[in-house]
């Protein structure tokens, strides 16, 4: 599981995800999405490359998502692949953190 | 993908069914590593497309992390087994076989989330909601010393 991330235009923070959300790849981002979710005040989290993405990967989407929400900060989900999307919508994930397929408007969601 | 939840059915004969692969797993989240190699394996075996390989993971993560957390309430030092046992054409089943406490994941609610605010989303707890989604079946029966989850896929054609 690895981590990147970009500051883009607008104050907008992009993380890329890439590997396996599975509870060992949970453990590897957790850390470091907090310490993003401490500065971050518009979060990209960019899904592409997340292969799977079971509950405790969710955990730590959903935690640095509370901690940006709670100082008046946004989120979004970005391009996740149809079967993350549905395990996102399963557990209702979606309804609280948008998923945009299309980057300018997961962009323009988060001003 | 539907979802079929059977109530807990009478111990049937498969008792004397000898698994086709079976795999021990301690009683640590880092065991969950084995079972990733373990299920590849299954997968190039029994050729499982990757989206029916992910509900595989999905499920078997969580049923084993449960048990884990939950059953053996996260001490190490115990055992549970995973396996696949003989089915129909078509069909994948594993079962999961502990030896905690009475634990039924399939008596937790099941209702949709309405959440207003992401405070309102359970950092966990998503589980069961995600097992009865992506399995085909899901059975609980209560043995005399611990608990059994079979869970079965079925295969595209």
């Amino acid at each position: 599981m690895e981590l990147s991330t970009h500051e883009m235009d607008g104050g907008v923070t992009r993380v890329e995800l890439d590997g396996r959300m599975d509870i060992a790849g949970a453990a590897v981002v957790d850390l470091k999405m907090n310490l993003i979710a401490g500065s971050a005040k518009k979060l990209l989290i960019d899904l592409q490359k997340v292969t799977f993405l079971g509950s405790m990967g969710l955990r730590s989407i959903v935690l640095p998502a509370r901690a940006v929400h709670g100082k008046g900060g946004k989120v979004v989900l970005f391009a996740p692949t149809e079967m993350v999307e549905s395990v996102l919508k399963t557990s209702g994930i979606d309804s609280i953190l948008p998923v945009h397929h299309d980057l300018a408007s997961a962009i323009a969601a988060l001003q | 993908m539907s979802t079929v939840v059977y109530p807990v059915a009478p111990m049937p004969a498969e008792e004397t069914v000898k698994p086709v692969s079976r795999l021990t797993l301690g009683s640590r989240l880092e065991d969950l590593t084995l079972l990733w190699r373990w299920v590849e394996a299954r997968s190039a075996e029994h050729a499982i497309p990757p989206d029916t390989e992910f509900a595989i993971q999905l499920c078997l993560e969580e049923a084993v992390s449960n048990i884990i957390r939950h059953g053996y309430g996260g001490h190490p030092g115990h055992a549970l087994t995973v396996e696949t046992i003989p089915a129909e054409t078509g069909n994948l089943v594993f079962r999961i076989e502990d030896q905690a406490a009475p634990f039924n994941p399939l008596d937790e609610p099941d209702e949709p989330p309405a959440l207003k605010s992401i405070d309102d989303l359970p950092p966990g707890g998503q589980g069961i909601r995600l097992l009865r989604k992506f399995a085909g079946t899901i059975t609980y029966e209560r043995l005399a010393g611990g608990n059994r989850l079979t869970i079965g896929f079925r295969l595209p054609r």
